[in-house]
């Protein structure tokens, strides 16, 4: 048996279809199944089984949806001239498939920091991100915060937690260390508390059922990471150039956005191709490009 | 580099076997995810076992699950003979990968059927299948009937009558219930509005728990705080629609059995009757408190349209229970379909379809025909019901008065709109 098993395997190669496999169902099984709906079509397994990610905007690896009230990461950050330093950061990436937490960090930080780059000073912002809402507040100081949350967490109490942050950080952090700072160096540690509490946004303001003082319509909502970019820069060359994101990171995204192309090219190759096994073998197919793909976590 | 077919073989086999090694090693493996990785580095298998986590790289998907696939089909085909432990690890590998997979399933039903594999080991698979694939419908079919193939080995005379509330489920059954909450649970975090997970937790308590009374209750209070983490997930919500119309027919129909035994012989009867009674379950104060839920979640988080169909739900089923009306059990028992429960839904006029907004104007003709005899009936009942409506209304007033979402000003005018017609 050879010894270089694995690394025999170097990618691409061609998917080939299969012979033609038998009906699905054995009919002696089938009788003993209790009554359940019909079979799926392939169409409705690949809607089932994964997203068609946002193609170009796919920022965040994870293409899995949340609908609970939940906060990701919550970072303080200083909004130098040109780039942003970032000082403190607290995560929750519990709810992340574990393989996938360290490159979630990754993009968060990555996002945060390009979130509070194109952000001028004096401003409040949310941006949507696929699934996901980032709040940024930007004072006139430089100094900045990011919280990345789920779209359903309330946006008013997300933004009181900035504020609030904010302001304890410019108080137990003197100013000269701001444009130099890193997480390292900076002395603040309650981040962490504040994103554990504010997890259960009623428990952590129950003032916030009170109509706020804040005004909404100063904040400005981008419906993509897109929007916040120059003409002409695109979030590829960003993600590569990153130094904030991990060969692993960068190549999960680079996989993504090649199979995203990859899919779509497939399927239209499989729908113009006439096999004469009719549709079994582009099903396999599909299950092979949806599992590729990375989908569910 | 061009890979022989040969070479395939030998990486699949060892992939496999790898596999089967990890669950051998770590019999505590409650998660499993795909690892990124577009190379294969190091001559290093792609299996990795991690704190209880198992995960496949990328890279040998393409080359594993082809071959896995067609090998279990030219078993299915006569093709090709596996044996029961080659059978075992090919399909488990499988299903890891693509738990959607039918045939691999009804591979193990037979394995199972022939006595070769426990069925726990299945929901154990299936369980793990759903860390990464929490909608897959094929995994939760399948654990529908391995939970029946358990219940029918552990069969106890199912004639006990319906209105005998003492009976205690049997202790593997409690266990059985209690890690199915748990997988439905998960797979309902792990997925936003995950109708499976919560279709399959109604299935497990009709027909697993039997609609126990204090099962129901206990699922209504653990429940709480999730959903109210989980504001717009409809279907979590309507699994509490669902527990409390169970306990309105389950106390209905328990009701009207003792009635009967008391009616048929007397004081023996009556002892027993007398003994076996639970306190009473107010329902009165359920729906009460759910309502105060309801209205604090409205309250809270503005602009959420699955709240306000969760008030017209409780609402409605207020009134049956205020109205004092024989309670139609055929249209609001849960017990009529194995799995479909929303259904049931359809008598409520403004279908839950959260596509459209809940306008009343946009109901056709039908539902309301459908509505018309409920609304006669609502007619006869005493005043009790035009005072819950006026609360109702107070309540529409004081969110119009003081929101600002506008989303939150339309849902407070469909529902008032939804009212109104009840009323007609």
């Amino acid at each position: 048996m050879c010894a270089r098993v694995y690394s025999n395997f170097r990618p691409p190669l061609s998917i080939k279809c299969n012979p033609r496999p038998e009906p699905e169902v054995d009919p002696q099984v089938r009788r003993k199944k209790p009554a359940r709906p019909r079979q799926q079509p392939a169409a409705a397994v690949l809607k089932d089984g994964g997203r068609a990610p946002v193609s170009g905007s796919g920022v965040q690896p994870a293409a899995r949806r949340r609908g609970a009230m939940k906060l990701y990461s919550l970072s303080v950050l200083y909004k130098g001239d040109p780039k942003a330093v970032l000082l403190k950061a607290a995560y929750d990436v519990s709810s992340f498939s574990f393989f996938q937490r360290s490159s979630v960090q990754e993009f968060m930080t990555f996002t945060s920091q390009l979130i509070v780059e194109r952000s001028t000073k004096g401003s409040r912002a949310s941006v949507k991100e696929q699934e996901y809402l980032c709040h940024v507040y930007v004072r006139s100081d430089s100094l900045a915060g990011v919280v990345i949350a789920d779209s359903e967490y309330p946006s008013r109490v997300a933004f009181t937690l900035l504020e609030k942050v904010l302001d304890e950080f410019s108080k137990q952090v003197d100013r000269i260390d701001w444009p130099v700072g890193s997480p390292d160096t900076i002395q603040y540690t309650a981040l962490d508390g504040h994103l554990s509490r504010y997890q259960n946004p009623r428990e952590a303001d129950p003032m916030s059922k009170v109509q706020a003082e804040l005004d909404e319509t100063k904040i400005i909502l981008h419906n993509t990471m897109e929007s916040l970019l120059e003409r002409g820069e695109k979030l590829d060359d960003l993600v590569s150039k990153s130094e904030v994101l991990g060969t692993q990171s960068k190549a999960f995204y680079k996989t993504r956005q090649a199979l995203d192309r990859r899919v779509t090219s497939e399927l239209q190759l499989l729908q113009m191709k006439r096999c004469p096994e009719d549709v079994e073998p582009g099903r396999l197919a599909v299950f092979i490009l949806m599992f590729s793909r990375g989908t569910e976590g | 580099m061009a890979e022989t077919s040969e070479e395939v073989a030998v990486l699949v086999q060892r992939v496999v076997k790898d596999i089967t090694n990890a669950f051998r090693r770590n019999p505590h493996i409650d998660e499993i995810g795909l690892i990124p990785c577009p190379e294969a580095r190091y001559n290093r298998s792609p299996i990795v076992l991690v704190e209880n986590k198992l995960g496949v790289e990328s890279w040998c998907v393409k080359f594993l699950l082809p071959y896995v696939h067609n090998k279990l089909l030219l078993y299915r085909t006569r093709k090709q003979w596996l044996n029961k432990d080659e059978l075992i690890d090919v399909t488990c590998t499988l299903l890891l990968l693509n738990p959607d997979f039918t045939t691999a399933w009804n591979v193990r039903k037979e394995l199972i059927l022939s006595g070769t594999l426990s069925p726990i080991k299945d929901l154990h698979l299936g369980k793990l299948a759903l860390t990464k694939f929490p909608k897959s419908p094929e995994t939760w079919i399948h654990r529908r009937w391995v939970l029946q193939q358990l219940s029918q080995e552990t069969s106890l005379p199912s004639s006990v009558a319906k209105g005998n509330l003492g009976t205690v489920p049997a202790e593997r059954t409690q266990r059985i219930l209690q890690e199915e909450m748990e997988v439905c649970g998960e797979a309902a975090g792990r997925y936003p509005s995950n109708y499976n997970a919560w279709s399959h937790r109604i299935w497990v308590l009709q027909n697993v728990a039997k609609l126990d009374l204090k099962i129901l209750l206990d699922e209504l209070s653990s429940t709480k705080h999730w959903a109210s983490m989980h504001v717009s997930d409809h279907s979590g919500f309507h699994y509490r629609q669902f527990l409390l119309k169970s306990l309105i027919s389950q106390t209905a129909m328990d009701t009207s059995a003792l009635q009967q035994n008391s009616l048929k012989d007397e004081p023996k009867d009556e002892e027993a009757a007398a003994s076996t009674e639970e306190p009473r379950i107010d329902l009165t104060q359920l729906l009460e408190e759910e309502v105060e839920f309801c209205t604090d979640l409205i309250d809270s988080y503005p602009g959420h349209e699955t709240l306000w169909c969760h008030r017209r739900h409780i609402f409605y089923l207020q009134h049956h229970l205020s109205g004092r009306c024989p309670l139609n059990l055929t249209h609001l028992s849960p017990a009529d379909c194995s799995g479909g429960t929303l259904n049931d839904l359809h008598l409520i006029p403004a279908s839950p379809q959260l596509s459209q907004a809940m306008e009343v104007d946009g109901l056709n003709d039908s539902s309301k025909q459908g509505y018309s005899q409920e609304t006669k009936r609502l007619k006869r009942t005493p005043a009790p019901d035009s005072l819950g409506l006026e609360m109702e209304h107070r309540f529409i007033d004081q969110v119009l008065s003081t929101c600002r979402n506008v989303e939150q000003a339309r849902y407070a005018n469909a529902y008032r709109k939804w009212l109104v017609t009840l009323s007609q």
